[in-house]
C-alpha cells in the first residue's frame, strides 16, 4: 500500500506517504489537514467522525492481523487467566480493544477485572519483554515481533471472537473528497490492485515484504515475513470494501463500551462510491524479482 | 574576538545547513505552498501491517 503511495509520489505528484507512530498522532494531523487522508483504527475513525470532524472512511487497510499476545512461559495461558492483568492496547478508540473487551465478555470476565493501558504500538513487544505489561492486543507485526523474539506467545487471534474482523481504514477528508474525487479513486483504485497482488500467494507477499521492512517501515524484512505468511491468512488484504454490516458491529460495540453515545448512520461516515467503482480492478501485473 | 565569532558564525551556519538538509523535508514544504488543486495529498500510516 505504502509503496504505491511513494510509486505516484514519484511518478504521477498525487501523494506523499507520512509515517508516524501512532494513532492519535494522525488523528491530529487529519483534524489539522497537516495530512488529508490516512489509516486509522476503524473505531477512532467513527468517533471523530461523530465529533463532527470532517473525515469519511472510503477504503480498508486490511482485515485480520490483530492478536492478543502474552509472555512466553507467563502463567496466562486462556482468557480467563487474564483476570487482574495489565494489557496494552494502542488506543482507547481501538478495535483492539473491542475485540478485548469481546473476548473478555465471551469468558465472563468484566471489563473492570483487568487493567487497560494505552500505549504506541511499536513499544508493546519491549513492554511486555521487560514484563512490564502481561499481555498486548495490536496488530502485525506486533505479535510476529514478540513470537520471533522468543518472548510472546499468541493467545488468541482477533478473528477467533471476531469472525469479519478489520482494523485499519482508509479515510480522507471531505473537502478533498468534494474537490478532487479523481485522486481519491486513484488512491483507492492502488490500494484495491495492491491488495490483490499481495493475495497471489507467498512469493509475493515474501517480496513486500523486503522493499516495504527496508524503505518503508524501517522494520527487518524477516519480522514481515513473518507476520504475512505464518499462515498466508494472518493477514487478508481482499476483500477491503468497507461493509455496512461489519462497521454496525463496530458502532454497536463503541455504544456498549462507552466510546459513542449515538447511532451513526453508515452514509454518516463511510462513502462507498470509491469502493464500488474500484471493484473490477485487477492485480498489479508484476513479478516479485522482475525490478 | 574577531577570529572566534566567525567561527562561531561558521559553526551556527553549518549546523543550520546539515539541519535543513537532513531533517527538513523539502518536498513536503514546497508542496504545502501550492494551490490547493494542485498539492499532493499526505497520506498518513503507522508501520503495522
Amino acid at each position: 500500500m505504502t509503496d504505491y503511495i511513494a510509486r505516484h509520489a514519484l511518478d504521477g505528484n498525487l501523494f506523499i506517504p507520512k509515517m508516524f507512530q501512532g494513532f492519535p498522532e494522525i488523528k491530529e494531523a487529519l483534524i489539522s489537514n497537516r495530512v488529508q487522508a490516512g489509516f486509522l483504527v476503524a473505531p477512532m475513525a467513527i468517533a471523530l467522525r461523530s465529533q463532527g470532524v470532517p473525515i469519511k472512511v472510503v477504503y480498508l487497510g486490511h482485515r485480520y492481523g490483530s492478536a492478543v499476545v502474552v509472555q512466553k512461559d507467563g502463567p496466562v495461558h486462556s482468557v480467563a487467566d487474564l483476570r487482574g492483568r495489565t494489557i496494552a492496547i494502542p488506543s482507547r478508540f481501538s478495535d483492539e480493544r473491542l475485540i478485548m473487551l469481546r473476548a473478555l465478555e465471551k469468558n465472563g470476565i468484566a471489563p473492570s477485572e483487568v487493567k487497560m493501558v494505552e500505549m504506541s504500538p511499536a513499544d508493546v513487544a519491549g513492554a511486555l519483554a521487560a514484563k512490564a505489561i502481561d499481555a498486548f492486543s495490536m496488530g502485525e507485526p506486533f505479535p510476529s515481533q514478540a513470537e520471533m523474539s522468543g518472548f510472546g506467545r499468541v493467545l488468541f487471534q482477533a478473528r477467533e471472537y471476531w469472525p469479519d474482523y478489520m482494523s485499519c481504514v482508509l479515510v480522507v477528508r471531505q473537502d478533498v473528497i468534494d474537490g478532487r474525487p479523481e485522486a481519491v479513486q486513484t488512491l483507492v483504485d492502488g490500494i484495491a490492485r495492491s491488495g490483490l497482488w499481495l493475495e497471489k500467494g507467498k512469493p509475493y507477499r515474501e517480496y513486500a515484504a523486503e522493499f516495504v521492512g527496508r524503505y518503508y517501515f524501517n522494520q527487518p524484512p524477516a519480522l514481515l515475513k513473518w507476520a504475512l505468511t505464518r499462515p498466508l491468512d494472518r493477514v487478508m488484504y481482499a476483500p477491503l470494501s468497507p461493509r455496512k454490516r461489519d462497521f454496525d458491529l463496530v458502532r454497536d460495540l463503541m455504544i456498549e463500551s462507552g466510546l459513542l453515545d449515538k447511532k451513526l448512520a453508515f452514509e454518516d461516515y463511510v462513502d462507498v462510491r470509491f469502493a464500488e467503482h474500484s471493484q473490477i480492478k485487477t492485480a498489479w501485473k508484476f513479478e516479485p524479482g522482475t525490478e | 574576538m574577531k577570529r572566534i565569532s566567525f567561527w562561531l558564525l561558521l559553526w551556527t551556519a553549518a549546523i543550520s545547513g546539515l539541519h535543513a538538509w537532513l531533517n527538513v523535508s523539502w518536498a513536503e514544504v514546497l508542496n504545502d505552498r501550492l494551490p490547493t488543486e494542485r498539492r499532493k495529498l499526505n497520506v498518513a500510516y503507522i508501520p503495522v501491517t
